[in-house]
């Protein structure tokens, strides 16, 4: 992509420091710098890493899906898979897999579209001997990392903010018409509290430019608790959908990131 | 004596032993920093799950750098201090009244750091979205009100400059061990020296 399109693509949208942190970026012949992007996005995804860890992102996941999980169990012996869609660095995955508390049973896949973040995925897999897999794909076609729709929950953290409100419904029914067991999909939910946590945060933990933009940024942006239930209702009608969230004026600090999560009934 | 000298603080009789819990009170705390900005300076580095014995390492060599980089405020402390009974006092004093701000922070982010390593999931988020997080960000304008508070109650010159190389000293050990050991360039000397490196 040519460096000057970005930057204006950036201001059209508002986002003058965005711009600002683009124009920086080398550009040989005015084309952004592919490795340079790439090694940027997996130092941006290894520190929104740590914040994952000081959020308890894994142990969250966990007590959340092991129940959806136990549920399958006791419907048959095969197979029961996690797919984590947009999933990064694997971290959610990774960190299941060292806790190893979901079972043998329990296969972990995520899936991305940025091939730089999965191959450094799978090399910190291999690096620490986790048993998790992950391909290149994307998160509204997610049947290339479903095999077995009907014993698979599928995840994502951090992701629906940056699906704009209209595409949410593709994104429920792009696993709702895969039939799949469950989803549950974590993201912050939007309130003062949030977006002030967000900046306190990004502040004090993150060191790139583009960390500490996107983090405000994301928290302004992420959709309401409304807004997810009506897309998940409008696109996976044949499932039970939960989201809870406290009022916006009240600090819960706990379910400052809150999933949607449905069940097929 | 003291009250007596124009600019100077009066300052209450103190005492070796005194002087000594307040300046091991300060050297510990400076330590325990350190510890806590090279642990900070080598995480969300490298992406990998398990890096205890990583961040154990960082700690050490943060509270390492802390105490090599703090030197030349403790050479003047004590310089000042062990030329002249009154000076000690006067330093002490700037001890106690940097304490009185370092103190109740430190306390507070060790019970945070003890809550952290030691609760539940849901307690070491809280621990950690509610005071450890706030609290580094709020670190480098605790250092300068102890450091304030400390020279402008004894408007001593000795003190401000042990007091200003100390400041100094702390905010720059995160800084410092980036540069050394931990910052992409420092790991692009290591690996260009291994033979596997990438442009940092």
């Amino acid at each position: 992509m040519l460096k000057a399109d970005a930057v204006a693509r950036l201001l059209e949208a508002g986002q003058r420091r965005a711009a600002r942190i683009v124009s920086r970026m080398p550009a040989p012949g005015g084309v952004m710098d592919p490795s340079y992007v790439d090694a940027l996005g997996i130092r941006v995804h290894c520190e929104l890493l740590r914040l994952s860890e000081e959020l308890q992102f894994g142990r969250r996941v966990e007590a959340l899906i092991s129940p959806l999980i136990a549920g399958l169990r006791k419907a048959g012996p095969e197979t029961i898979r996690v797919v984590d869609v947009g999933c990064g660095l694997g971290y959610v995955l990774r960190s299941l897999a060292a806790a190893g508390r979901l079972g043998p049973d329990v296969q972990l896949v995520g899936a991305d579209l940025n091939l730089a973040l999965i191959d450094r995925a799978r090399d910190l897999a291999a690096q620490e001997g986790l048993d998790c897999q992950f391909i290149c794909g994307d998160a509204f076609r997610p049947q290339a990392a479903i095999e077995d729709p009907a014993r698979t929950v599928v995840i994502s953290s951090g992701l629906m903010h940056h699906v704009p409100e209209q595409e949410l419904p593709g994104f429920f029914a792009s696993q709702a018409d895969l039939a799949v067991a469950a989803f549950a999909h974590w993201d912050i939910a939007p309130c003062l509290w949030s977006t002030v946590g967000a900046w306190v945060f990004h502040q004090a933990r993150m060191r790139e430019p583009v960390s500490r933009h996107d983090g405000v940024v994301s928290a302004r942006r992420a959709h309401s608790a409304a807004a997810l239930q009506a897309a998940a209702l409008a696109g996976a009608p044949g499932y039970s959908i939960q989201v809870a969230e406290a009022p916006r004026w009240q600090p819960r600090a706990l379910d400052v990131l809150r999933p949607v999560v449905g069940v097929l009934a | 004596m003291a009250a007596a000298r124009p600019g100077r603080a009066a300052t209450g009789g103190g005492g070796a032993g005194l002087i000594a819990v307040v300046a091991a009170s300060l050297a510990l705390l400076g330590l325990v920093d350190g510890a806590c900005a090279g642990f900070r300076s080598s995480v969300g580095r490298t992406g990998l799950i398990r890096h205890r014995t990583s961040d154990r390492r960082a700690a050490r060599r943060g509270a390492g750098l802390a105490a090599v980089l703090l030197t030349p405020a403790v050479l003047v402390a004590c310089g000042g201090a062990l030329a002249d009974h009154s000076q000690a006092e006067v330093f002490r004093r700037a001890g106690e009244l940097m304490l009185e701000v370092y103190a109740p922070y430190g306390l507070v982010v060790i019970v945070a750091l003890v809550a952290y390593a030691t609760l539940g999931w849901r307690e070491r988020y809280l621990a950690s979205a509610a005071i450890l997080g706030p609290l580094t960000l709020l670190r480098p304008a605790i250092a300068i009100l102890g450091a304030g508070l400390a020279v402008g109650v004894t408007r001593d010159l000795a003190v401000a400059l042990s007091v200003i190389l100390a400041v100094l000293a702390v905010l720059t050990v995160e800084p410092v061990a980036d540069r050394l050991w931990y910052g992409r360039r420092a790991v692009y000397r290591r690996e260009r020296t291994s033979g596997s490196a990438q442009s940092p």
